[in-house]
């Protein structure tokens, strides 16, 4: 019998985040076990994941597509007022390299983000409810294939982060919760329009998209004028742009971080902002091919952008959680930089960097998260010399910082590397720019080391202890993952090729393998 | 065809809901669970008749409607159209929704005869709205409803406030009402008949005249429906009217009026071939934009709790006007949703204005602080209303949009406008309704100083509101004391019904496939049947 393995995931997270609700006092135990469960089946998941598929002799059109693990059942219908039978919207799920990649991302920092709150007292049962249901909602966008399930799946993580800034946040966290939620609601209904039209002009038979993968669809799509589809893939870089975060529509960003709440910061910068990457890898890219090569100078341009002016704006924060909140839009830049190439090397790079971001900012965050309860602050200047007084903290953090300013052996420089070689390979002498701008990061990081973690202590209270077991537990399991994909990161960029939009795996050469355009 | 008499049970059981009302009112019976048990039980089975009329599964043996009458054309000024008796599905619900939650008002004089009577009269008038085949039986059923709400609202006889909301409710409907007859006299003038269906035969004449005739019926029935710029009136009444009242205006009486939209604009383009109907589209589409931004415009600045929903209803009004003005069968089907949705969302949030009322919380915005923490269930109740408000996903709200969006966008052209104003509008709604969120669950019940139309009576302020976390809660224990106490404070009753309505606004987000199966065939007969 086929468990339906997507299905179980999606009901685990989101079933055991409304258990966790009601758990009361048990409240933390039903997270880890929720949240370690679908770790599990994510681990499941991936042994069940073939590296190699037949896509001509499959009658599925889901496998068809490229993707694996497919179910595929009518939600509902809508009654279309043109095409006869009218428009199945199906509860299509199923997975290919880069949703793996990108749910595993999810999991462990969900369980990494449960475990670091272990002893959270201010709402408990809510809070990890929350946590547990933004995840079920980043995993749902992950695996669905339908656009309405994928828009629904979107939607659902607007409205416990919404809570988690809004209830568990800082001082301004009422205004920043009400700006990030009409913020990115905005953008979601933006894309939602873009979408529906797509489905519409270019005459799909159903809400799925797992279709537009095959010729005969993308045939359809092709029809569509090259001058709506710009208009329509400009629409879809607004709406996940903003999630993403792009320069300009970047704004809300820096508040709902320096207000949310540790784990909801976490997750914030750990998941959601790749939700932005996904769509536009998933949806927007490939399937409006005309609007995508009409709106590349754009594209290009607000990467470019977004990598320079985060960086600048990074060094002129004082605050250790704005800090990493600007890096993560340079970050952020680049993964845009890497998409925007469409280049097999460029997207394998961009999903891979949203996997390093993910595991990095995650840990940078709870690096402040403990730096602001440890010493009252996150101000840089007023704290030094946390190496003599808080070695574990320190260390943490001077970790999080190397593996975001791109050190060799651990997760980003891989990342970071395809990321420039891909540049380099399609727009040569440009990747000065965002190269010039990765020296600005190393410069602020290493700044800000020299400032916090060494020199003469300063700013640390008498009672300042070291941190927690469940903080360094928490933090431990990033570091590791940090690392080990930082010394083998093709246990990574084996996976991701194996992608519906690469059709064929790009070669067991990882990423200096050999890659051809794509379609 | 013969018509049974059984056909017209659930009028008839409206019917006799008023007149047993009014008779029981004169043998001296007042006590509300006498009355309203009855209403309550009469409109259950017209409620179970309807939906047998339907075919829908497990109430089929309540049918009474021959079903070969269903969807056959008209019978003098009566018809009977699947789309009709899904209307009346929509009505009864809110009729019964509100005459449920009553139950748990308190004790009158006259009140409650007059309460529950008039309530009966008014679902009359919707229900036969439904089976209208023709204008001026369609308009006097409207009549019949006008009526009974004019003297609905002013039922509370001891409250200025409603009496004024009264007065005007009753000078606007008035006006509106003559409006739509003139109209009919102009549409009588050119074709001879008022009959929605015989017209066809008749070739077309005097377009002008048409044109007017038609353009009045937009302005009478755009009272109706609270489209702007007729919606002045709106807020007045459903402030200045009794809770349960506004709940009953709200999602009872204001659908009718689309529903009488749909009758006459549907059938008459159609039939009347009238010569530039495009002339028409293009005025409900403006209709409808103007109708949702104004709404949502004005609902953003409301401080009080009421006032805010009666503006967010107006722009709900709006996004079923978009449906209309697309006129295809998923358009249709979408404002059919959207009506559905609509009954739960604002029955239930003024039903829960009212609850908070009796418990003594203010009407104003801010006045709700903590109800999160201090009333779990039936805040968790509103909240969900408010996101399917919002059209947030796995609610009603959000398949009815849905449908109406996906409908506009598919029919390309103009419409697409249509959509990008109308998920413009509802991304800026969903500010006002966060902020509800935000008030009852991120803010600490006691009164704050802070904030500047707080009274001067709240020194009771807690110095470190942004920092201490509220102390709710307790042993685990409590949890089911404390649930027994909110549902007896606000009323087993009324309770009961907030936390329906937000169940099924859940249940069939989730699953809507029998409520979209439903409004697909029925709004598809409905434009195919024509002749």
């Amino acid at each position: 019998m086929d468990i339906p393995w997507l299905s179980l995931l999606v009901l685990v997270s989101l079933g055991g985040a409304f258990a966790t609700f009601f758990a009361g006092r048990y409240a933390r135990w039903a997270a880890l076990v929720v949240s370690l469960g679908s770790l599990v089946i994510v681990l499941a998941v991936m042994a069940l994941f073939q590296p190699s598929l037949d896509l001509q002799n499959t009658s599925n059109s889901c496998a068809a597509g490229g993707f694996q693990l497919c179910e595929v059942h009518t939600w509902f219908t809508y009654s279309s007022s043109t095409s006869a039978p009218g428009f199945s919207v199906d509860y299509a799920v199923g997975i290919d390299g880069i949703s793996l990649v990108l749910i595993l991302l999810s999991a462990v920092i969900t369980v990494a983000a449960v475990v670091y709150h272990w002893s959270e007292e201010r709402d408990p049962h809510g809070f990890f409810g929350l946590l547990l249901l933004t995840n079920a909602g980043c995993i749902g966008v992950f695996v669905s294939l339908d656009v309405l399930l994928f828009f629904v799946f979107w939607e659902i993580v607007l409205i416990p982060m919404f809570f988690l800034i809004g209830h568990w946040g800082g001082p301004r966290r009422h205004y920043a919760a009400l700006k990030f939620f009409v913020y990115t609601h905005v953008a979601s209904v933006t894309m939602f329009v873009a979408l529906l039209a797509m489905v519409f002009l270019g005459h799909w038979d159903s809400f799925d998209f797992v279709n537009t993968f095959q010729r005969q669809q993308v045939d359809n799509m092709q029809n569509i004028p090259s001058a709506v589809q710009a208009l329509l893939f400009g629409s879809l870089l607004f709406g996940f742009g903003v999630k993403l975060p792009m320069v300009p529509f970047h704004t809300w960003l820096p508040d709902a971080h320096v207000e949310a709440p540790t784990g909801g910061s976490v997750l914030l910068a750990g998941i959601l902002l790749k939700l932005g990457g996904y769509g536009l890898i998933r949806l927007a890219s490939p399937m409006l091919p005309a609007g995508r090569s009409l709106m590349l100078p754009v594209m290009l341009f607000l990467a470019f952008l977004s990598i320079v002016w985060g960086a600048y704006l990074s060094l002129a924060q004082r605050d250790l959680k704005r800090l990493v909140a600007y890096s993560s839009i340079n970050h952020m830049g680049i993964v845009l930089l890497a998409i925007a190439l469409w280049t097999q090397l460029g997207v394998m790079a961009a999903v891979l960097l949203m996997f390093a971001h993910g595991l990095v900012s995650a840990l940078l965050f709870m690096v402040s998260g403990s730096v602001h309860h440890t010493f009252g602050t996150r101000d840089i200047p007023s704290v030094g010399g946390m190496t003599a007084r808080t070695p574990v903290l320190s260390t943490m953090l001077m970790i999080g910082s190397l593996a975001s300013l791109g050190l060799p052996a651990l997760v980003s420089f891989p990342a970071e590397f395809s990321a420039f070689l891909a540049t380099w390979n399609t727009l040569g002498y440009w990747v000065l720019l965002p190269l010039m701008a990765l020296v600005v990061t190393a410069g602020f990081y290493i700044w800000m080391m020299q400032r916090m973690s060494f020199g003469p202590t300063r700013g640390i209270p008498a009672n300042a202890h070291d941190l927690p077991f469940p903080e360094v537990m928490g933090m431990s399991l990033l570091v590791g993952l940090i690392v080990l994909y930082g010394i083998l990161p093709l246990l990574i960029e084996q996976v991701i090729p194996i992608a519906a939009i690469f059709g064929v795996p790009c070669g067991a050469g990882g990423m200096w393998g050999a890659c051809p355009s794509l379609p | 065809m013969e018509v049974p008499i059984a056909a017209y049970l659930p009028e008839a059981l409206a019917l006799a809901g008023a007149l047993l009302t009014f008779l029981m009112d004169a043998a001296g019976v007042r006590r509300r669970s006498a009355i309203g048990g009855l209403s309550v039980v009469l409109y259950s089975l017209a409620l179970l008749s309807v939906l047998g009329d339907l075919a829908v599964f497990p109430f089929t043996a309540f049918a009474t409607i021959p079903s070969g009458l269903v969807d056959a054309g008209p019978i003098g000024p009566i018809q009977f159209t699947s789309f009709g008796i899904l209307w009346q599905v929509i009505f009864l619900s809110a009729s019964l929704l509100v005459a449920f939650a009553s139950l748990s008002e308190g004790e009158g004089e006259r009140e409650v005869p007059i309460f529950y009577g008039l309530l009966s009269l008014a679902t009359l008038g919707m229900l036969l709205v439904a089976l209208s085949a023709d204008l001026v039986f369609l308009l006097l059923s409207i009549e019949i409803t006008g009526i009974s709400t004019y003297v609905l609202v002013a039922y509370a006889r001891k409250d200025a406030r409603a009496l004024e909301a009264s007065m005007k409710f009753y000078l606007i409907g008035a006006l509106s009402t003559a409006i739509s007859f003139f109209g009919a006299s102009l549409l009588y003038g050119a074709y001879g008949t008022t009959s929605l269906s015989v017209l066809s035969k008749v070739p077309s004449a005097g377009s002008e005249m048409v044109m007017v005739g038609l353009g009045m019926l937009v302005v009478g029935l755009g009272f109706k429906v609270t489209a702007v710029p007729f919606h002045m009136w709106a807020v007045d009444v459903y402030d200045g009217a009794p809770d349960h009242v506004s709940a009953f205006l709200a999602a009872g009486s204001k659908k009718m009026g689309i529903l009488a939209f749909i009758t006459v604009f549907v059938a008459s383009v159609r039939l009347f071939q009238v010569s530039n109907a495009w002339a028409l589209y293009v005025a409900l589409g403006a209709l409808a934009v103007v109708t949702m931004t104004v709404g949502n415009v004005l609902a953003l600045q409301q401080r009080t709790m009421k006032r805010m929903l009666a503006y967010s209803s107006i722009s709900q009004a709006g996004y079923m006007l978009i449906g209309i003005a697309v006129d295809t069968p998923a358009a249709l089907a979408g404002t059919t949703i959207q009506a559905a949705a609509h009954v739960l969302m604002k029955g239930g949030a003024f039903l829960f204005v009212a609850a908070m009322a009796t418990i003594g919380v203010g009407n104003r915005i801010d006045d709700y602080r903590g109800l999160g923490h201090t009333h779990p269930a039936t805040a968790a109740s509103f909240a969900i209303l408010l996101l399917s408000l919002a059209g947030i996903p796995l609610t009603l709200g959000f398949v009815g949009k849905f449908y109406l969006f996906a409908a506009a966008v598919e029919a390309q052209g103009m419409f697409i406008f249509l959509a990008i104003a109308g998920l413009l509008n509802s991304a800026a709604s969903v500010f006002y309704y966060a902020r509800i969120l935000r008030i009852m669950y991120m803010v600490d019940p006691q009164p704050r100083s802070a904030g500047r139309w707080t009274p001067a009576v709240a020194h009771l302020a807690d110095p470190g509101a942004g920092s201490t976390p509220p102390s709710h809660g307790g042993a685990k224990s409590a949890v089911g004391g404390r649930l027994l106490a909110e549902i007896q404070s606000l009323g087993v009753a009324r309770w009961t019904a907030i936390v329906l309505c937000a169940a099924f606004t859940i249940v069939l987000g989730i699953y809507p496939t029998p409520l979209i199966d439903l409004a697909n065939n029925a709004a598809f007969h409905l434009i195919n049947n024509l002749p």
